[in-house]
């Protein structure tokens, strides 16, 4: 009855050594061979996509056949490789050699075993940022490997504070996830809150951080991220130093920040490399171009449908002249352009790039143009929706741009329904939304409620560095102080 | 009884409680507290608005003198001054008093987009939507309704700008001669502004909710005086717009007065004005339901989440019941009329009532 709890996968089933490896030897790349010498002998085993043979040629075994093996104990003095460990252990010889060690055995029966750990670490070389590339900066971006990302970090910050702590996640894939934290600076209950939730995961497997971040969350049904992901070391560091945490995770490029905010979705790296002046009008254009994304559609069909005296009279010649022709009630004919921009965009992401590019022009231009003189759609309507696309794509965060288009449809369907009183009804939703959201238990929509209004230093807008002196306050760090300002004491005078 | 004891995590900084007072209190009251004003105190109503709102700053200071001593709310306050039965009654009037002041704004609201933007509107629909919204933010708790307070103030607040345009086509010699009007008079408008003013009676309930409750106190009467200040500038803008015998037939004079507002790319502002009026209202329907909930939670062992349902059912039915202007109207006036009576005189006579009990209990 219970034959398939039994059946698990775990390396108990096995009694002893050999059988392990007798089950090892059903692969292909699990090679096992007796290394005979005059008067000794031992076997090794090793899966060879694991292990890198040439160093295992080079460095270990010479060391091996040089004077003959009495017992186990000689290999971890012969061999100078750090961590050669001797085990009888089944289940962490198992783990250790599905993670690239080499087995070694005195004799074919014994079951005590030396591992020697000689993994070969293939991964993609340090790449420029695609997503979130900057003119100035940094170029290096995060790669799949968690060692290459992990030396990234710690090479910008080069301090015994910045704690990496382990945890294996995933059943089948094993997957290391790595909290990053500053200690003595991150909020220990934000750190801990991290681990916790890391630990309470029990899937079977980890694809990709995006994973783990749809798992961690605070609340898993809501369309925002409440979680930032980024590809940009410097950017992590940088959040380390407030007094967040990072998460990293073997095989993807992508570190998590936590507890974030809303506003910081809407801020750029970027702006922490130009002046504030022109950092804090970037991200007031962002916050307009979101707002107007997700109302500009809505208001048109409301204002069209319902409320014609809004708009003064010069203005609705243009209006009533670019519609007469449309026999589509507004909410169809704004449905019909969300959708086709919706399809372009989707099939511009699922194709190469150079074909996208196409696709984009045919769609673009002959689409809108066709539809426009096919009677279909009102030009104004077609500019305010490429528009509102167009604002939608200004968001730093890839995953928020997202967010911000679905958030249109149900602002249509009420400003179909109700007009104005519509959008205001699910603008009041949205609101309330964002005000039960949570990021690691830290409320999402800070520093504008609850107002904190030290934290705005770096929020709608940037204030000069010599300002970003304490970290934010949402944070709770152990230590607020990031450094004591400088004061100036000559104050500049006309005459000198 | 004690008092209710809250958990420092769902607690609201004390600041909030500006907006938790000034929220409440805007709400349908304004689109139309001109006319009553005016029926009786004439071109002296902004001082009968202006009366009413600063002789309230003292029933507020009251408020906190008879909180600050019970440490409670409300319900443990009547259950310790009048005993469990009469205390409980008492303390059911006052929940009942709350739902009403919910059934009135949400009707009026719904009756004030009927006639001005859609005759149509189904009303149990509508109804049935915002009060989901309702449910939807009293579900988080009183975090969620203190900051939709917060933004029901923060964000409608650019419809202040709109009273600017009236300004061009007033007459302001029509305030002269000021105190043309008797006492008795100026009374009889001081009551026709109060509904306006009421709703901070909810400081009772969610009190408890604020973290070092004594530090709000100047944020209670700041958000009140904002309050005041706001109703004067449109009672002094819409004595200058009206005529009297005209502001006697407009029923909601802000929303008249709006509509002579004209920028190149809108006209006929009211109709923003009153869709954004619903990011008003909400926060007006959010604290006075969840302060009956929070009351009747606190009477009873039910969870708020339980009661919170059937109050909102109640409120749907019974302010959909409410079919003709007279009725609505009278409605109001009642509301009203309670609201008046619970603030000038049952609050001064807690307080008194709570002094003497202490010094005769000593």
């Amino acid at each position: 009855m219970f034959r398939w709890l039994k059946k698990s996968r775990s390396p108990e089933k096995f009694k002893n050594l050999p059988e392990l490896i007798r089950n090892l030897q059903d692969s292909g790349d699990f090679l096992h061979y007796e290394s005979k010498q005059q008067d000794s002998s031992f076997f090794i085993y090793y899966f060879k996509t694991l292990v890198h043979e040439t160093e295992l040629n080079d460095h270990i075994l010479p060391y091996l056949v040089e004077k003959p093996l009495k017992t186990l104990e000689d290999i971890p003095e012969r061999v100078p490789i750090p961590g050669v460990i001797l085990s009888s252990d089944l289940k962490e010889i198992c783990e250790k050699v599905m993670r690239g060690y080499v087995i070694i055995r005195l004799n074919a029966n014994a079951t005590e075993c030396a591992l020697i750990p000689s993994q070969v670490k293939k991964a993609r070389a340090v790449t420029q940022p695609e997503v979130e590339f900057t003119v100035v900066g940094s170029k290096e971006a995060f790669v799949e490997s968690l060692d290459t990302n992990l030396h990234l970090i710690r090479k910008r910050l080069p301090v015994h504070e910045l704690k990496a702590y382990e945890v294996t996640v995933g059943k089948l894939t094993n997957t290391k996830v790595v909290v990053l934290y500053l200690d003595g600076i991150a909020n220990e209950e934000n750190v801990n809150t991290v681990k916790q939730r890391l630990e309470d995961i029990n899937v079977d497997q980890i694809v990709d951080n995006s994973v783990i971040m749809q798992l961690i969350t605070d609340n898993k049904n809501s369309p925002f991220p409440q979680l930032i992901d980024t590809e940009r070391p410097d950017r992590a560091t940088s959040v380390l130093c407030e007094g967040k945490i990072v998460v990293l995770s073997d095989g993807s490029p992508q570190a998590l920040i936590g507890p974030t905010t809303l506003v910081e979705f809407f801020s750029a790296f970027e702006d922490y490399f130009v002046n504030w002046i022109v950092a804090s009008s970037a991200r007031l254009i962002r916050i307009f171009a979101i707002l107007f994304s997700i109302l500009v559609t809505p208001v048109y069909v409301a204002t069209l449908t319902y409320h014609y005296e809004l708009i003064p009279k010069d203005l609705l010649g243009t209006l009533v002249s670019s519609r007469q022709r449309i026999p589509l009630p507004p909410i169809l004919e704004a449905i019909f352009l969300e959708l086709s921009i919706e399809l372009l965009r989707e099939a511009g992401a699922r194709l190469p790039t150079k074909v996208g590019q196409t696709i984009g022009i045919v769609g673009g231009i002959v689409i809108g143009t066709a539809s426009v003189e096919a009677g279909l759609t009102s030009n104004v309507l077609l500019i305010i929706v490429a528009l509102s696309a167009l604002a939608s794509f200004t968001t730093p965060v890839y995953r928020m741009s997202n967010t911000i288009r679905l958030t249109r449809f149900p602002f249509l369907l009420f400003a179909h329904l109700w007009g104005l009183l519509g959008v205001t009804i699910c603008f009041c939703f949205l609101i309330a939304h964002l005000l039960k959201l949570k990021s690691l238990g830290r409320p999402f929509l800070e520093p504008i409620y609850p107002l904190r209004v030290q934290d705005l230093k770096d929020a709608i807008i940037r204030l000069p560095l010599k300002f970003q002196n304490k970290r934010p306050v949402h944070l709770q760090s152990e230590d607020t102080v990031r450094f004591k300002p400088v004061t100036e004491k000559d104050k500049n005078d006309f005459h000198e | 009884m004690a008092g209710p004891e809250v958990k420092d995590q769902y607690k609201v900084s004390p600041f909030l409680v500006f907006y938790l007072v000034h929220s409440v209190q805007v709400g349908v009251g304004v689109m139309g507290f001109q006319r009553i004003s005016t029926k009786y105190a004439g071109n002296d109503a902004w001082i009968s608005v202006l009366a009413a709102g600063l002789s309230l700053n003292l029933i507020i200071f009251l408020i906190y003198k008879i909180m600050l001593k019970e440490k409670g709310d409300l319900i443990s306050l009547h259950h310790n001054l009048f005993g469990k039965w009469i205390g409980g009654l008492l303390s059911l009037i006052v929940i009942a008093y709350f739902i009403a002041m919910g059934i009135t704004v949400l009707r009026t609201y719904i009756e004030v987009v009927q006639v001005w933007m859609f005759p149509d509107l189904n009303k149990w629909i509508f109804g049935t939507v915002f009060l989901l919204l309702v449910y939807y933010c009293l579900s988080g708790g009183f975090r969620v309704v203190a900051g939709i307070s917060f933004f029901g103030v923060v964000i409608p607040f650019y419809l202040i700008l709109a009273m600017i345009f009236p300004l061009f086509y007033g007459h302001f010699r029509d305030l002269l001669p000021i105190f043309n009007h008797s006492l008795m008079e100026m009374y009889e408008g001081v009551k026709g502004a109060s509904l306006s003013y009421l709703g901070f009676t909810t400081l009772f309930m969610y009190l408890p909710f604020i973290k070092e409750p004594e530090k709000s106190h100047r944020w209670a009467q700041g958000g009140h005086l904002l309050t005041v200040f706001i109703y004067t500038i449109v009672m002094i803008t819409t004595i200058a717009f009206f005529s009297p015998e005209q502001l006697q037939k407009t029923v909601w004079a802000t929303l008249t007065t709006w509509k002579i507002a004209e920028m190149p790319f809108v006209q006929r502002f009211e109709y923003i004005g009153i869709a954004s009026w619903a990011l008003v209202i909400l926060p007006n329907l959010c604290i006075t339901i969840w302060a009956a909930g929070r009351g009747i939670r606190r009477l009873s062992r039910v969870s708020q989440q339980s009661v919170t349902i059937p109050i909102l059912v109640l409120i749907l039915i019974s302010s959909s019941l409410f079919a003709r202007r007279e009725s609505i109207d009278l409605l109001n006036q009642y509301t009203s009329k309670v609201g008046f009576y619970f603030v000038y005189i049952y609050v001064p006579f807690v307080f008194v009532f709570q002094y003497i009990k202490s010094k005769v209990g000593r």
